[in-house]
């Protein structure tokens, strides 16, 4: 399953000098119509997310964050509004185009589920690279260096159910960031592990952001991983209530 | 990781509902691979009975002939033509044929009495190797017969016994004389098991005052591989006063039933698929339902549809592999090994026989190239068309709903 790469290099962290904003949003909605009820999950939502970002989405339950990220990762389309992701439109792509810019521009860390159960966390963390084509030394050299940044080394060949829930969290992590994309994406990825376990992941994805420049954009319930962001956006009823910077 | 260990994987995952695919598959096939090989060789068994028995590939007759039986619408200077024949490449053999009245003490049959020249007779058909009891005819036992079994039972006579035929000789007179029973013979056919009666040539000769010509020429072709219709037109060719026709032509019905014969193994097997069809549909759309979350992941970050179907058919593809390397090996083995010692359906049904032809109460299969390969192939393309729907499916997940199914 690989062809071919066309990732380009305007995301690595030694470009972090360019300017644009690595997700802009502008007057964002997004309606869903269940039988007669219109729900607007994301109502008129405007912000930037700048290359560094390690910003936490809060807000009650049903607020849209969960929303609010499926249209940043192109996995869902606005019902108005324009959503840039690194300089894309992502109104303007067909959804194959979407797909490539999921596949080379985004790292998703879902809720939990991430991983293939058949393939080993080495296989799992290859998997995105493996999609893009990158040769197999490559491929094996940055792999095993994103494992060993997560804290995996010699959990390679471990599957999903040999590993717990925050082990697998780690190679949900190392396969989003291994490809170098402009923003990870991770919503409630704390949700379903331990207190202990999700401050871990949190010390993990911080010295990520802080390391290697990754940006993080994930949201959250919790109080105690809201206190880790260094950039609160706080979302009510579809908006956004509050966006302030806050020290880590 | 690529496509093929992804799917081996996917296959052993769940190996209990892989396993039941794949024997479902296996089984089938293989049933038709056995069914097949047995048609095969029922085909070929008929064909030989019906050909080698007493047809012979080509029959010559004088025009009108088989419509009436004249004694007297011969065909002259049998010797010459066969002659020419050899010398074109067959094997060809003159018989006179006559009918008439068998009689014991208790019972009489109707009957049509075969006259072989002995020499060449065997050339053209292997009747001779076919008695049930006794022996063959012989030129010096001149009033030696050979009789059908069904006759013979009618008649009550065995071995020994002796027969009276009444009839008419060429030129009017009565005709009548004393024969014996030297053999009965198998199954043949219809005609000759209830009225057949054997005896060499100048017997019959003699006994319907008839010096001369022949009723019928058998031809064999020498080398079996040369089309029949090709060589029915070179013997035309040879005898163009006189009707000649191959044994397809003679026989139509048995000619159009071996014909169809496959034509009914691919129906077996289409109806035989269809039931496989729907376990292999049934297992893989069970294995995507279970998948849903897994695809929406892997859609989520980047795998195209395509690459998705794909895999779906690569672990389609698998298990249809090692159900096809199953079933030609057990296939094989079953059909080779009653290809070798036949099946004895004598205790089963008696005397077999279709459109008048006998079957040897022993049942051989044959194997050949189609025979193996054919239910393989048809075997892919169920299980391709088996698993379109599951694939579509797979390939319409949406992302979103399936990372929220759970
Ligand atoms: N597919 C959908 N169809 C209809 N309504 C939806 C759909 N997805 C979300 N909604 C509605 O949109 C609103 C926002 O939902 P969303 O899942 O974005 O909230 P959330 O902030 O992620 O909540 P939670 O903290 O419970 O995950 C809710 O009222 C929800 O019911
Ligand atoms: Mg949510």
């Amino acid at each position: 399953m690989t062809d071919q790469n066309n990732k380009h290099d305007t995301h690595s962290p030694l470009n972090a000098a360019v300017q644009h904003p690595i997700v802009r949003l502008s007057d964002v909605c997004k309606t869903y119509e269940q039988g007669k009820v219109r729900v607007n999950a994301v109502h008129d939502v405007s912000l930037d997310i700048q290359h560094g970002d390690f910003a936490a989405l809060c807000g009650p339950s049903g607020s849209g964050k969960t929303s609010l990220l499926n249209l940043i990762g192109g996995l869902d389309v606005s019902s108005s509004g324009t959503v840039i992701v690194d300089g894309i439109d992502l109104a303007t792509i067909d959804g194959s185009e979407l797909s490539e810019v999921r596949k080379n521009r985004i790292g998703f860390v879902f809720q939990s589920y991430n991983l293939i159960p058949v393939m080993t966390a080495y296989e799992n963390a290859a998997f995105v690279l493996n999609l893009q084509g990158v040769d197999e030394t490559e491929c094996r050299d940055r792999v095993m260096a994103t494992l060993k940044a997560v804290g995996l080394e010699g959990l390679e060949k471990r599957r999903p159910d040999e590993m717990s829930g925050g082990q697998q969290q780690r190679v949900a992590i190392a396969r989003a960031i291994v490809t170098e994309p402009a923003i990870v994406l991770a919503d409630e990825p704390t949700a379903n592990v331990d207190s202990h376990t999700a401050e871990s992941l949190l010390d993990l994805m911080e010295q990520l952001n802080r390391q290697q420049g990754v940006t993080f954009l994930f949201s959250t319930h919790d109080q105690h991983v809201m206190d880790r962001a260094r950039r609160i956006i706080q979302m009510h009823d579809g908006k956004v209530a509050s966006d302030h910077a806050q020290a880590g | 990781m690529n496509i093929i260990s992804l799917a081996s994987r996917n296959v052993r995952r769940n190996w209990q509902r892989s396993l039941v695919t794949t024997l479902a598959m296996a089984f089938a096939s293989t049933i038709i691979i056995f069914y097949g090989a047995l048609m095969e060789g029922m085909v070929r068994g008929s064909e030989h009975n019906a050909v080698a028995m007493s047809s012979g590939d080509i029959q010559i007759h004088a025009k009108d002939y088989r419509d009436d039986p004249d004694l007297y619408k011969r065909i002259i200077e049998p010797d010459l033509l066969t002659h020419k024949i050899r010398d074109a490449g067959f094997r060809a053999a003159a018989r006179i044929y006559g009918f008439g009245l068998m009689a014991t003490d208790s019972s009489s049959s109707g009957v049509q009495l075969r006259g072989l020249d002995l020499q060449h007779e065997q050339e053209v058909s292997e009747i001779d190797q076919h008695l049930m009891s006794g022996t063959w005819l012989r030129n010096d036992d001149s009033h030696g017969v050979v009789i059908g079994k069904k006759l013979a039972r009618q008649l009550g006579v065995a071995l020994g016994d002796e027969l009276t035929f009444i009839g008419q000789t060429a030129d009017g007179y009565m005709a009548n004389d004393i024969f014996k029973v030297r053999g009965i013979l198998k199954a043949v056919s219809t005609a000759i098991d209830s009225a057949g009666v054997f005896m060499p040539e100048e017997s019959l000769r003699e006994l319907l005052t008839l010096p001369e010509g022949a009723h019928e020429i058998v031809v064999i072709r020498d080398d079996p591989t040369v089309d029949l219709k090709v060589a029915t037109q070179e013997v035309a060719a040879l005898a163009p006063a006189y009707e000649v026709l191959n044994w397809q032509q003679l026989m139509p019905v048995i000619a159009r039933f071996l014909e169809t014969a496959n034509v009914q193994t691919l129906i077996m097997m289409i109806f035989t698929y269809i039931a496989v069809a729907s376990v292999v549909l049934n297992a893989m759309l069970m294995s995507v339902f279970e998948r849903i979350h897994e695809f929406g992941v892997m859609k989520a970050i980047g795998v195209r549809p395509w690459q998705l179907v794909r895999l779906i058919y690569a672990e389609t593809i698998l298990q249809t592999c090692i159900a096809s390397l199953f079933s030609l090996g057990a296939g094989w083995l079953i059909a080779s090994h009653y290809q070798k010692h036949g099946m004895d359906m004598s205790a089963l049904a008696g005397d077999i026989s279709f459109a008048g032809i006998a079957m040897d109460p022993i049942w051989y299969a044959y194997i050949t190239p189609e025979v193996l390969i054919t239910p393989i192939l048809f075997l892919f393309i169920l299980a391709a068309l088996a698993v379109i729907y599951p694939a579509i499916k797979v390939a319409l997940i949406r992302p979103l709903d399936a990372i929220h199914y759970q």
